[in-house]
């Protein structure tokens, strides 16, 4: 089949330019994640390095240190020669394995940070969809609540979370709020599944979804801004904790200074 | 002092709806052109996206000719019309650099949350109501990222639907489109959308994407049908 997964809409995410972050480790980051939430498939070739580079705002030499980082964590394989480039390999390491490890690479600072942007793109989202919403907005974000609920494994989950926030975004009518926010999603990528949490924490985050919902229906702006920014905040309080708990719990990361 | 007549109104409205029904024209040829590739094809085996490549001559002319105002156009195929893709989309678009684009979606269900697009109105609508829609203004996360309308018509051979043939016009072009028309007018007014949602304004009051439901407008005066285009021209109370 011709469809290319390496570009159209909220996609165009994964390669749009990483921005001021330590280059190399968004780079690790943003490939890393894609892989994870399966933007990137097995065996599916990356763009050359010129253009991947180009596409991604970084010089040759940082992709190339990001590439060679991929490689270390098995997410990237390189076969040089006619017919050679870099492909993605998809870990067997089950997917919450992964992604604890990647948890590692944010720091505490790096979270609390970004939760902070996200909840103000999001709650400024949610009050002006309250403000600016009319019933026929509300069936994709229905559409997705359903869909959530019913959600087989973890990535479907969390892309599926991801689609909400997008939606939410689009129905306050601001086309750059719905680009921040997919940006955003693609800087966090996988992690938020780790967020999401299991059974409890899924019943909860779904209860916040649909009161959410009915404060935009309402026309309840400050409602929906605020349960916008808890529903942000939750998530990034969990992957917190879990960062924090991390070296005790054997999430895989680096090992601490003076460890042997 | 300025008077407005009807006829005044009359002329703007009809401006209007001829904006939109140039847009109209070019997305009716790509459903005849979309109609004839599937006539080929009826007795033998099924549509595919090879077929629907035949398209891309009209597309990229319809999108150099009307540079201004259509930044994106296509066929959208109905799940399982094809023989070789489950859903498809031949969709071309004008980037920011000028090049005429194809538009790649990831369509895959296991790798993508926006791999379903029947539930878009643009597709939706024709498929529902057998007639053309006009949807939006919306945010378009799945094809542009950009604040947009997107006009769209059924399409069907014999008795089956097809799919839908569509073009997207960029919020910012319509409003360059349309402005300069409204401000003809000696009043504030909007173009308001089936649904309520103004789409291009020349009242501070009302911008485009917030809602002018009829009960909250107090400062509202008169509303205008612009012929069979889905757009009323409220026209309003000076500030």
């Amino acid at each position: 089949m011709l469809v290319n997964k390496l570009s159209g809409g909220a996609l165009h995410a994964v390669f749009a330019p990483v921005g001021n972050l330590a280059r190399v480790d968004a780079v690790v980051r943003r490939l890393a994640d894609a892989i994870d939430l399966g933007l990137l498939a097995d065996g599916e070739q990356l763009p050359g390095e010129s253009e991947l580079s180009a596409r991604l705002g970084v010089s040759t030499v940082t992709l190339r240190e990001a590439l060679m980082a991929l490689r270390q964590q098995g997410l990237v394989t390189t076969r040089r020669g006619r017919g050679g480039g870099s492909f993605v390999t998809v870990p067997d390491q089950p997917p919450a394995a992964r992604l604890g490890h990647r948890l590692a690479d944010w720091s505490t600072e790096e979270l609390r940070d970004l939760g902070d942007h996200w909840a103000a793109i999001s709650g400024t989202a949610a009050r002006l969809a309250a403000e600016r919403t009319e019933p026929g907005d509300l069936a994709a974000l229905l559409r997705s609540l359903d869909e959530f609920e019913a959600a087989e494994d973890l990535a479907a989950r969390g892309r599926i979370y991801g689609r909400f926030h997008v939606e939410l975004a689009a129905a306050a009518q601001s086309a750059r709020l719905t680009k921040e926010e997919i940006r955003i999603q693609a800087e966090i990528g996988a992690l938020i599944c780790l967020a999401l949490g299991e059974d409890d924490g899924l019943a909860s985050v779904a209860r916040l979804q649909r009161a959410l919902i009915r404060a935009v229906r309402d026309g309840d702006a400050e409602q929906a801004g605020s349960l916008a920014e808890r529903r942000v905040r939750d998530a990034m309080a969990r992957l917190i904790e879990l960062r924090l708990a991390d070296s005790g719990q054997g999430l895989s990361g680096p090992d601490p200074p003076g460890r042997p | 002092m300025a008077l407005t007549t009807s006829v005044d109104v009359a002329d703007v409205v009809d401006r209007v709806r001829d904006t939109l029904e140039d847009v109209f024209e070019a997305v009716a040829r790509v459903r005849e052109r979309t109609v004839a590739i599937a006539a080929v094809r009826a007795a033998g085996r099924p549509l595919t996206t090879v077929d629907l490549a035949g398209l891309r001559p009209l597309l990229h002319d319809r999108l150099r000719r009307h540079r201004d105002l259509i930044s994106g156009i296509g066929f959208i195929a109905e799940p399982g019309l094809l023989g070789d893709a489950p859903a498809w989309l031949e969709w071309w678009q004008t980037s920011r650099d000028g090049e005429l684009r194809p538009l790649l979606l990831d369509l895959d269900p296991h790798t993508s949350a926006y791999s379903d697009y029947t539930h878009w109105d643009w597709f939706a609508l024709p498929r529902e109501t057998g007639q053309r829609a006009c949807a939006g203004p919306y945010v378009d996360y799945l094809c542009s990222d950009e604040y947009s309308l997107t006009l769209s018509v059924p399409v069907h051979h014999g008795d089956r639907f097809l799919g839908v043939a569509a073009a997207d016009v960029y919020l910012r072009h319509f409003e360059a489109a349309v402005i300069p028309l409204l401000r003809v007018l000696p009043g504030p007014a909007c173009l308001v959308n089936a649904r309520g949602r103004v789409a291009a304004s020349t009242d501070a009051r009302h911008l485009a994407g917030s809602l002018l439901k009829r009960p909250d407008a107090a400062d509202e005066v008169r509303r205008w049908p612009c012929g069979d285009i889905p757009l009323v021209l409220a026209q309003m109370r000076s500030a």
